[in-house]
């Protein structure tokens, strides 16, 4: 029977593709993740560090 | 550590590739179009794997409602359809040099197959259902369900008369196949199990960080 060293190729060709794909798709959705974590995690930080000055609209001074 | 244990699976892989190519010889019968087993049989038992992980993470979270029962369900439930995928797909491909065909609706093909629309089914499910905590609930009775059709595949080429042959190695009775070949298929049994247990961890995290983001 000839080798069909073309199918093998194919097959594991494919095989690569995918779990290098699906490798990708892990990683970049794992560093978006951490990113937004990271980023609320600085806004939480900053607002406790800076209090909030009061509202303008409390009272109007005549 | 998740660097490390990424480090060992991609030396596993390569191993295996190594054990497949250069340490295997070239099978008598089929020639070198053989060397897809490597590959073919090691996607399978990762699915099997893989959904029977999510049967006991699902029967895990419906009796203590933990969510890192049902983070490691969805996870493995992914991973196994991607798996189940590329055991289709490079089945497909031995077997038009081999069978002279790229498909048959043979007991093993049509079994493989619901059980990959099974699985596609639960992913589906979990993301049409907005409150998380019945989608979860949902997913587990589908999950537990499903897997019941996992010994329908591996014994339909006993039950049935089918195109494809009978298994190998996960058989009783005494093995037929030579030694190197069988190592081969064992060292990427091995390095599958390792990327499985990769890509599962690297789900489950990410999911756990998704949760924590919409809460």
């Amino acid at each position: 029977m000839p080798d069909n060293w073309g199918f093998v190729l194919a097959a594991y060709g494919l095989a690569a593709v995918v779990l290098i794909a699906y490798w990708r798709f892990l990683s970049r959705r794992e560093k978006e993740l951490e990113d937004a974590t990271a980023i609320r995690h600085d806004l939480r930080q900053g607002s406790s560090s800076h209090p909030r000055s009061e509202p303008a609209s409390e009272r109007p001074s005549l | 550590m998740r660097r490390l244990f990424g480090g060992v699976t991609l030396v596993g892989l390569l191993t295996g590739l190594v054990m497949g190519f250069g340490i295997a010889p070239r099978e008598a019968t089929q020639g070198n179009v053989q060397r897809i087993m490597y590959l073919h049989v090691p996607s399978v038992w990762v699915a099997y794997l893989a959904f029977g992980v999510v049967l006991v993470a699902s029967i895990a979270y419906l009796v203590r409602r933990a969510e890192s029962a049902d983070r490691l369900a969805h996870a493995s439930a992914e991973v196994g359809v991607l798996f189940t995928g590329l055991t289709i797909a490079t089945g497909s491909i031995w077997g038009k040099p081999t069978w002279g065909t790229w498909w048959t609706w043979d007991a093993r093909l049509t079994s493989v197959s619901i059980l990959f629309v099974m699985y596609l089914g639960y992913l589906l499910l979990r993301g049409m259902i907005d409150d998380r905590e019945r989608g979860a609930r949902f997913a587990a009775v589908l999950g537990i369900v499903a897997a019941f059709n996992i010994p329908l595949v591996h014994f339909s080429v006993y039950w049935w008369r089918t195109l494809h042959q009978p298994p190998s190695l996960m058989k009783p009775g005494p093995g037929t196949m030579p030694g190197i070949i069988v190592a081969a298929l064992l060292a990427n049994f091995a390095a599958f199990t390792l990327l499985y247990v990769y890509f599962v961890t690297r789900r489950a995290r990410l999911l756990r960080l998704e949760a924590e983001a919409e809460a």
